[in-house]
C-alpha cells in the first residue's frame, strides 16, 4: 500500500481544504485494506488517451453533457422581477444551460445529471497532436441529456471548437453545415490540435441563447514543447516558443463570460427575450462574480477510475486531461466545504503564487461585451499569444518565427471571442500582498451595487516562498 | 458651396409620395435596377472603377434615399450614395482606384439637407479646389459639418485628393454623421497597390515584401452597420412632412440598434448573390466562395458605432492591413498576426487573407473520419449539410428533409461573436452572419457546382 503523496511542500490553505475530504477516504479505504492510489509513475507516462488505439471506439479523453440547470449569483440588490430567480431551488439564483464533465460516472449517474449543469463548462485542456499519430487524437464524446426545466424544448446541443483551424465542418459544431446532436444521443468529435495556445468551446445550436445560458467554457493546448526544461526550469509553456519567453510556473484560466438575468428569466418561464436590449447585469470571471471567484474550487475527487490521483504531480497532468472534480453516488458535482451555493461554479480564480515566479493567464471572453482586465500593484502582463497564435511575425512559407510582436502591459481589452495569453513574471522585490485583476469597465465589475467591488475581479495573493508548485490549471 | 437651383429627381418625389408603402423598386423611379458597377460578379467584391484615364479616377456620385429590405420582413428609410443616374444602393459603391490615382469624386446632394464626403485615411482632400475644412457656423461658432457640404436640394461639392497608399478604407458623410452615416450615407473605398503580384491571376492588398497576395476572384468584403429603426422613421417623417427638424426630435443619446447588417443586408440575404433581384437596393452579398488551398482576402469595415468582433469558423485568418495600413513593423518586416475574431472597433478597417483547407484531408476511402457516423436518426441535419462528412460527397438525407447543398461543398459560418448583434429586432440567428462556401475541386457524382 502507497501512502497518498500529495505534493511534497507546504500546503496553501486552500489545498488543505481539497485534501481534507481526501483524507478522510484514505483513512477509511486503509481501514479496509481496499488497493489506493498509485504513486507517481517514474519515467514517461502513458497517455490515458492511449489505452485504446481505434479513435472510433476507444474511452473518450473527455464525455461532456449538455443540459440545464442552476447557478448562483448575489440575490441582493435584485434585478427587477428576473433575479434572483423565484423558481430556482434554494441558495441558487439564475436558471443556466451548461455542460458537465461526466466521463467518469457510470451510465446510471451520467443520465441523473440533467438539471445539474455547471457554468463555465468543464474545463479541458489538449496536447499538441503529432501529425500521423492517432495515439495523439484527442476525442470528445457529448450526449443531450434534455432540459429539465424546458422539457418543452428539443434543442439539440453540439461542441464548437471555438478558433480550431481547418476543421471541417462536421467536427465543427455549427448546426447549419453540419450536423447536430438530438437529446438522448452520443456524438463523437475527434481532434487533432496543431496549434497551441488558448481557445474556448461552446454549443452552436441557437447560439445567441445557448452560449449566453451558459453552455461555454475554455479549451487549451500544450505545446510539444512541454517537459523541456532546457528552456525554463518548470518545462510549462504557453507555445513552441524555442527560447522560453512563454515559461511559466502557475497556469489560470480566466475565463470571461456575462448574465443578462431576464434572458435567463426569459428562459425558464418559458419568454423570449428580446436581444437587442441586451445588458451584462453580471459579469463572471470563471463561471463566478468577486469575491465568491476566490473561494475554493470543487473538491477534488480522491482517486480516478484508472487509479490515478490528482494529486501525483506528473502523471494526473500529464494523463487526465480535464481539472477533476469530486461527485457524490449520484454523480452529481460536491460543494467545496460547507458553501453550497457554488456547487455548479466549480472553478476558483484565486491566484496565488511566490515572488519571483512566472504566472501564465489564459484569458478568453465568450460574453458578449469586450473586457478590459487590468492587474494592479505594479505587475505587468506580458501578452504572448492571442487567438492562440504566438506573438511572432510570419517568415517567408508562413511560420511564425519572425519577428516579436509581444508587448507588456497592464490592461487588456478582450472582445467577444477574443483569447490572450499573457505572462506575468511577479517581481522578487515584489511586496508580499494581494493584488488584483478585475475589469477596468467598472460596470462589470461590480455586482449591480455601487459600494463593492465584484464582477469580473480576483486576487492575486504574493508570498515570499511558501506556496508550493501547482500541479492543476486554477489550484 | 455651391447653391444650385432646387433639382429634386423624379425618384426622390416618388420616394417621398410614396414612402408609407415600402420598398420602392426600380421600375417606379424608372430607372436600371442594377449596381452602379463595372464588375458583375455574382459573389465578391464589387468594384465601381474609372480606368479610362490611367492615373485619375473620377466618380459622380449623388445621395439618393430609399428603402431596404430586414431578415424580420420589415423595411428601413435609408440614406444611400449611389453612381450619379443610377438608382439608391445601400450601402454606396465600392470604389476600387490604385496607389497614386488622383480621384475625384462629385456629389450631387438630392437629400433636402446638406451633406458630405469625408475620406478617413486620406490626406490633403480638397473640396472645390480648396483644402477641405470643417464648416463652422457664423451664428454659433460651431462645427456644423466635417467637410465642406454639397447644399439640400440639389447642391454639389467636387472632392479630390491623391490616394497615395494602398489600403481599405471608409468613405462616409461627415454632415450630422451621427444620422446621415447612420442612415446609410457610406461605403468603401479600395486603394490598390502598384507593386506587382506573384501571378497574373493574383491581387495584393498592400506593397512591400510582406505576404498580402490572393487570388483575384478570392476577393470578400465585410461592411458592417447598425440600424435604429426610429432614427430612420424620424427622418423619414421629417422628410416626408417637409419640416426637416422632425428628424431632429430622435434623441440621439437613445440610439439603440435593433438591426446589425453586413453589407447592408443581414442573414439569409447575406449570402445571396450580388445583384439578387429580391434586394434591388442592396446589391452586394457577402458570401466567401472559395476552394480549398486557394489564397483569399476579406476586407473588414466598421462603419458603425459599436464594436463587430467577427469571427471566421475554423479559419483562423491573417490580418495584413489595419486602418489603411500594412501590418508591418518600422522596417517593413511583417508583423501580422493570425486571429480567429476580428474585433473591428468603430470606424476602423482590416484585411485579412486566408485560406482553407482540410487539415486532415479526409477520405471516404483513403482516410475515412475516426468515428462511427451516427445513423442519420440520430443526427439533426442543418439546411446546408450535405449528409457526408467528405467535401464533395452526398450522402442520405433524413426523409422528407430538404437540404440547399449543391454538389458536396462545404459551408463554414462567419459571424459577429457579441451574439446579441446577430437578431434583428426579435429574430434571431440573422443580422450580420454569412459564409465561406467551400467548392470541391470534383462535385460529387451526378451533381454540378453551379
Amino acid at each position: 500500500m502507497e501512502p497518498i503523496q500529495p505534493n511534497a511542500g507546504i500546503m496553501s490553505r486552500r489545498q488543505l481544504l481539497r485534501y481534507g475530504g481526501m483524507a478522510a477516504v484514505t483513512a477509511a479505504a486503509a481501514g479496509s485494506g481496499m488497493k489506493l492510489l498509485r504513486p507517481a509513475a517514474a519515467g514517461p507516462v502513458t497517455l490515458r488517451a492511449a489505452q485504446g488505439s481505434d479513435t472510433a471506439t476507444r474511452a473518450p479523453d473527455v464525455f461532456l453533457g449538455g443540459t440545464d440547470g442552476w447557478m448562483y449569483l448575489p440575490p441582493d440588490p435584485p434585478v427587477g422581477i428576473f433575479h434572483p430567480d423565484n423558481l430556482a431551488p434554494t441558495g441558487l439564483t439564475t436558471y443556466i444551460f451548461g455542460f458537465r464533465n461526466i466521463t467518469d460516472l457510470t451510465a446510471t449517474q451520467r443520465q441523473a445529471q440533467k438539471n445539474h449543469a455547471q457554468h463555465q463548462a468543464p474545463l479541458f485542456w489538449v496536447k499538441e497532436s503529432i501529425p500521423g499519430d492517432p495515439s495523439t487524437d484527442f476525442v470528445v464524446d457529448i450526449t443531450n441529456l434534455g432540459l429539465a426545466q424546458r422539457p418543452d424544448l428539443f434543442d439539440a446541443h453540439t461542441l464548437h471548437w471555438h478558433g480550431f483551424r481547418n476543421a471541417i465542418p462536421f467536427f465543427d459544431g455549427e448546426p447549419t453545415g453540419s450536423v447536430s446532436v438530438p437529446a438522448g444521443t452520443v456524438f463523437r468529435y475527434v481532434y487533432r490540435p496543431y496549434d497551441p495556445g488558448t481557445y474556448m468551446y461552446h454549443c452552436h445550436v441557437e447560439d445567441v441563447e445557448h452560449v449566453h445560458m451558459g453552455m461555454n467554457g475554455i479549451v487549451f493546448v500544450r505545446p510539444r514543447q512541454d517537459g523541456n526544461t532546457a528552456f525554463y526550469d518548470s518545462g510549462k509553456y504557453l507555445y513552441n516558443d524555442g527560447d522560453g519567453s512563454t515559461g511559466y510556473d502557475r497556469e489560470y484560466v480566466m475565463f470571461l463570460s456575462e448574465v443578462w438575468a431576464e434572458s435567463h428569466w426569459a428562459d425558464a418561464h418559458i419568454q423570449l427575450p428580446e436581444w437587442s436590449d441586451y445588458r451584462a447585469d453580471f459579469a463572471l470571471l470563471n463561471g463566478r462574480v468577486y469575491p465568491d471567484t476566490i473561494l475554493p474550487g470543487a473538491p477534488f475527487p480522491s482517486t480516478m477510475p484508472d487509479g490515478v490521483t490528482p494529486f501525483d504531480a506528473g502523471t494526473w497532468a500529464d494523463t487526465v486531461p480535464y481539472l477533476p472534480a469530486q461527485t457524490d453516488a449520484s454523480g452529481d458535482l460536491v460543494a467545496a466545504g460547507s458553501d453550497d451555493r457554488l456547487r455548479y461554479q466549480p472553478i476558483s480564480s484565486l491566484v496565488e503564487c511566490n515572488r519571483g515566479e512566472r504566472l501564465a493567464f489564459r484569458f478568453a471572453n465568450l460574453g458578449f461585451r469586450e473586457a478590459a482586465m487590468t492587474i494592479t500593484g505594479g505587475l505587468s502582463m506580458r501578452v504572448v499569444g492571442r487567438d492562440a497564435t504566438p506573438m511572432r511575425g510570419r517568415v517567408a512559407g508562413g511560420a511564425r518565427t519572425g519577428i516579436d510582436t509581444s508587448y507588456t502591459t497592464d490592461t487588456i481589452n478582450i472582445g467577444p471571442g477574443q483569447s490572450y495569453d499573457v505572462i506575468v513574471e511577479v517581481p522578487e522585490d515584489q511586496p508580499e500582498g494581494t493584488y488584483m485583476l478585475y475589469n477596468r469597465s467598472f460596470k462589470r465589475s461590480d455586482n449591480q451595487s455601487s459600494d463593492d467591488v465584484g464582477g469580473q475581479a480576483t486576487e492575486i495573493r504574493v508570498s515570499a516562498g511558501d506556496v508550493p508548485a501547482q500541479i492543476l490549471p486554477n489550484t | 458651396m455651391h447653391h444650385h437651383a432646387p433639382r429634386r429627381r423624379r425618384k426622390a418625389v416618388a420616394l417621398a409620395a410614396f414612402g408609407g408603402l415600402g420598398l420602392i423598386t426600380a421600375a417606379q423611379a424608372g430607372t436600371p435596377a442594377s449596381a452602379a458597377s463595372t464588375d458583375t460578379n455574382p459573389i465578391g467584391v464589387v468594384c465601381t472603377t474609372d480606368t479610362a484615364n490611367p492615373g485619375h479616377a473620377t466618380f459622380n456620385l449623388e445621395t439618393s434615399s430609399g428603402y431596404i429590405n430586414l431578415p424580420d420582413g420589415n423595411t428601413a428609410y435609408m440614406y444611400g450614395y449611389n453612381v450619379a443616374g443610377q438608382d439608391f444602393q445601400h450601402p454606396g459603391p465600392v470604389l476600387c482606384v490604385t496607389e497614386g490615382d488622383e480621384v475625384t469624386v462629385t456629389l450631387t446632394n438630392t437629400l433636402r439637407r446638406d451633406t458630405s464626403i469625408i475620406f478617413p485615411g486620406q490626406e490633403n482632400v480638397q473640396a472645390d479646389g480648396q483644402a477641405a475644412q470643417p464648416q463652422i457656423s457664423s451664428t454659433t461658432n460651431e462645427i456644423t459639418s466635417l467637410t465642406d457640404v454639397a447644399a439640400a436640394d440639389g447642391g454639389t461639392v467636387t472632392y479630390t485628393f491623391t490616394a497615395d497608399h494602398a489600403g481599405t478604407f471608409i468613405y462616409e458623410s461627415g454632415t450630422d454623421p451621427d444620422i446621415q452615416v447612420h442612415m446609410g450615407l457610406f461605403g468603401a473605398l479600395i486603394v490598390r497597390p502598384t507593386a506587382a503580384p506573384s501571378a497574373s491571376d493574383r491581387l495584393r492588398a498592400y506593397d512591400g515584401s510582406a505576404d498580402s497576395e490572393f487570388l483575384t476572384k478570392n476577393e470578400f468584403m465585410v461592411l458592417l452597420s447598425e440600424i435604429d429603426p426610429y432614427l430612420n422613421q424620424s427622418i423619414e417623417n421629417g422628410d416626408n412632412k417637409g419640416t426637416l427638424t422632425q428628424g431632429t426630435k430622435f434623441n440621439l443619446s437613445n440610439f439603440h440598434p435593433r438591426y446589425w447588417l453586413v453589407n447592408g443586408r443581414g442573414f439569409p440575404d447575406s449570402i445571396a448573390d450580388n445583384g439578387a433581384s429580391w434586394l434591388p437596393a442592396q446589391p452586394y452579398g457577402a458570401l466567401a466562395r472559395v476552394k480549398p488551398n486557394e489564397l483569399a482576402l476579406t476586407h473588414y469595415l466598421n462603419v458603425g458605432t459599436e464594436d463587430f468582433p467577427f469571427h471566421p469558423h475554423a479559419n483562423n485568418g491573417t490580418i495584413v492591413g489595419r486602418d489603411g495600413h500594412p501590418v508591418t513593423d518600422g522596417s517593413g518586416a511583417d508583423a501580422s498576426y493570425e486571429a480567429f475574431v476580428i474585433n473591428i472597433g468603430p470606424g476602423q478597417t482590416y484585411d485579412v487573407q486566408f485560406s482553407w483547407h482540410d487539415a486532415e484531408d479526409y477520405d471516404p476511402q483513403t482516410n475515412p473520419v475516426p468515428v462511427t457516423v451516427p445513423q442519420v436518426a440520430n443526427q439533426v441535419f442543418g439546411v446546408f449539410y450535405s449528409g457526408s462528412p467528405y467535401l464533395g460527397v452526398v450522402g442520405d438525407q433524413p426523409p422528407g428533409n430538404q437540404t440547399l447543398n449543391q454538389c458536396g461543398e462545404y459551408y463554414i459560418i462567419s459571424h459577429n461573436h457579441a451574439l446579441y448583434q446577430i437578431t434583428s429586432w426579435g429574430v434571431n440567428m440573422t443580422g450580420p452572419i454569412t459564409y465561406m462556401r467551400i467548392d470541391p475541386d470534383t462535385p460529387a457524382p451526378g451533381t454540378t457546382c453551379p
